[in-house]
């Protein structure tokens, strides 16, 4: 299946959705404003603002109880805010029922309908909408080439792999041709080896309808490998929005820095321009940020440093543990004041890790491998 | 051999206890619907007959020939029509009463489950002479109907076959939505948000995918209702009166007034009879079914 060949799906034929395809293209897809829903004393969604563009791979992520779910169940409709309003190209949402809005969701954990062929779950969406059969079919066994599940329609759900459950799933959430698809975890349940397959096969996906993808999942892993933009989430609010980069290399709060990926986060004052000095009196030397006087959150990333013999680096320690993990070598140190540091670096010659525990060692900290947040 | 003794006296209790209190008794009546009756009720051990049966479908007129009977024939077909609109009336009011049980709050669910339950606690004569009580002339719906001037006399409610017909629905009405309700609080959440999410309102959510997926709840509610209707006995003695005889009725007729032993023997055969063709044929239908979704 082409790109070129899926492209001209018409979208959802309803007539709520008449207006959306009339609209400006450089409209967002989704747009949040002020999103407030609260579950007894607990805020799951706290002022929530949202842009997503036309067409991106978006993802929310954030570990459980963030509001994730919560924000994604909004758009979808299964779940009413108190306050704000969503939009789904330009088309206010608030107050339609789930079964008017003109999104389509993939379930955690698939949700096939159980006492229906392969071919009938796909069929379902379009059925409601109350396209003529010859047209159902046809959609039908395109969305069957899409997600390579040809010759399959005739399958009762409980015949199916998990992996093929999933497709079914996919299938039938595109088969209407909604322009933004919402996506709850639907790869969590998956093992390992096989989400790694239907995460590129997802992003195939993407490109291939050409239609916006709202992904939620606490996977960091996964959203850095699939997403456009990321939008890291805590507590209700979301702390940040980037490309998978950005959130990597400048997050721009605590939080974030130590969600995604390994972190050491190191407290350090500002001595001068550029120049911080840590608890045991080290100094050393990062991009500005900040004022003079202030305490700031250093922010190194394991596989940035380099572990020396005892007098080659900046930070003296010894080696507590060492953790081979096949691509890499993870080195935890303890530095002199008792904190644990950790230093990853890569396995390229197969040769025997260079250190082992109760190794003397030191920490070379290049000045770019460091990040300063103020906050 | 140890294994295998084991395994007999493992056995033994669960034979024992359906040899004595299954196939013993039912052994015994059917040996007695193929003896002789005696002349002042009971049987004759030692004088085997057919009579019982031929009974059912003949009897003998003033000239000793056989002639085909219908009245008992009648009796069975009342019954099973009977059986049968109290199992549809009873799915018609089980159906809306399960789903919305089934999505209460868990907490609620348990209340309301032990409300429906409430009835079995209580003696099923008892229950059924407070129906005779509201439905009597003058009794509670005479009163209340005349009292908000809706009518202006009894609508002589007791001893007809709607009479019945409401002691037995409302005698039945827990064996249907609790087998309802068990199946449609395991319906996932989520094909019904699918549903929804794919462009389903509630109508067609219900039709397509909630009843479908309650199908074992529905038939097997009609089953247990259906089932034990045909043989009823204290709603159609005690509300239908004599002109709309039920089965129950005519066997307990047999080993009572009637002193014939070994043909109400012979009837509640011929019904165990018609019930376990109609499962077999059931579940012949179940097995294809299960057959073309595999």
């Amino acid at each position: 299946m082409t790109a070129a060949h899926v492209a001209d799906i018409p979208s959802r034929e309803l007539d709520v959705a008449a207006p959306v395809r009339r609209s400006a293209d450089h409209q967002a897809a989704v747009e949040c404003r002020g999103l407030v829903k609260t579950y007894g004393p607990v805020r799951a969604l706290d002022n929530v603002d949202l842009a997503i563009r036309p067409n991106e791979f978006f993802t929310l992520l954030g570990p459980s109880g963030c509001g994730k779910t919560t924000l994604l169940r909004s758009i979808a409709g299964f779940s009413t805010q108190d306050s704000g309003s969503i939009s789904v190209h330009g088309q206010r949402l608030d107050g339609l029922p789930a079964y008017r809005r003109p999104v389509n969701t993939v379930f955690q954990s698939y949700a096939v309908f159980p006492h229906m062929s392969v071919a009938r779950n796909i069929a379902f969406g379009l059925e409601m909408s109350g396209h003529p059969k010859d047209k159902v079919a046809a959609r039908v066994r395109e969305m069957l080439a899409l997600v390579r599940l040809e010759g399959m329609e005739a399958r009762m759900p409980a015949q199916l792999s998990g992996g093929q459950q999933q497709r079914v799933a996919f299938a039938r959430a595109l088969a209407p041709g909604p322009r933004v698809l919402l996506l709850d975890e639907p790869l969590s349940a998956l093992d390992q080896k096989l989400r790694t397959g239907m995460q590129l096969e997802l992003k195939r996906l993407q490109r291939d309808v050409g239609i916006t993808f709202v992904f939620v999942t606490h996977d960091q892993h996964e959203a850095l490998t699939m997403s456009d933009r990321i939008a890291v989430m805590s507590g209700g609010r979301i702390l940040q929005i980037g490309s998978p980069e950005e959130i990597y290399e400048r997050p721009t709060a605590r939080f974030v820095a130590d969600f995604i990926g390994e972190t050491n986060l190191v407290e350090a004052e500002k001595i001068g321009p550029g120049r911080y000095r840590i608890a045991s009196g080290i100094e050393l030397d990062a991009a500005d940020g900040g004022a003079v006087g202030q305490t700031v959150t250093l922010v190194i990333r394991p596989e940035r440093t380099v572990l020396e013999g005892r007098d080659g680096g900046l930070l003296p320690g010894s080696v507590d543990q060492v953790v081979y993990e096949g691509t890499d070598t993870t080195y935890h140190v303890v530095l002199q004041q008792g904190d644990r540091f950790r230093v990853c670096e890569q396995n390229r010659t197969g040769a025997r890790p260079r250190f082992s525990r109760g190794d003397a060692v030191s920490i070379a900290l290049p000045r770019d491998a460091i990040r300063v947040l103020s906050a | 051999m140890r294994p295998q003794a084991q395994r007999v006296s493992l056995l033994l209790p669960a034979l024992l206890t359906i040899g004595l209190l299954f196939i013993v008794p039912l052994g015994f009546m059917a040996f007695v619907s193929t003896l002789q009756r005696g002349a002042d009720g009971g049987v004759i051990w030692t004088r085997h007959s057919i009579d019982a049966y031929v009974q059912f479908l003949f009897e003998r007129d003033l000239a000793d020939n056989l002639v085909i009977n219908t009245d008992y024939i009648r009796i069975f077909l009342r019954s099973i029509g009977l059986a049968a609109i109290t199992a549809v009336s009873t799915l018609v009011l089980a159906v809306p009463t399960a789903l919305w049980m089934a999505f209460q709050p868990p907490s609620r669910r348990t209340l309301l489950l032990f409300i429906v339950t409430v009835p079995f606690w209580t003696n099923l004569l008892v229950r059924n002479y407070s129906w005779v009580l509201m439905l009597r002339n003058g009794g509670v719906v005479d009163w209340v109907l005349i009292g908000l001037h809706l009518r202006t006399e009894s609508l002589d409610l007791l001893y007809t076959p709607l009479a019945t017909g409401i002691g037995l629905v409302y005698s039945f009405l827990p064996y249907m939505i609790l087998p309802i309700y068990v199946s449609m609080e395991k319906i996932d959440r989520r094909y019904i948000e699918a549903a929804f999410d794919l462009g389903a309102n509630r109508i067609r959510a219900m039709q397509r995918i909630i009843l479908p997926l309650a199908m074992p709840g529905i038939t097997g509610g009609l089953i247990l209702v259906f089932v034990p209707c045909l043989g009823a006995f204290i709603s159609p003695e005690l509300l239908g009166g004599a002109k709309s005889m039920m089965i129950g009725s005519l066997i307990q007729q047999q080993f009572g007034q009637s002193r014939n032993w070994p043909f109400g023997s012979a009837l509640a055969f011929v019904l165990l009879g018609l019930i376990l063709i109609a499962l077999w044929l059931h579940a012949l239908r179940y097995r294809r079914a299960g057959k073309v979704a595999s």
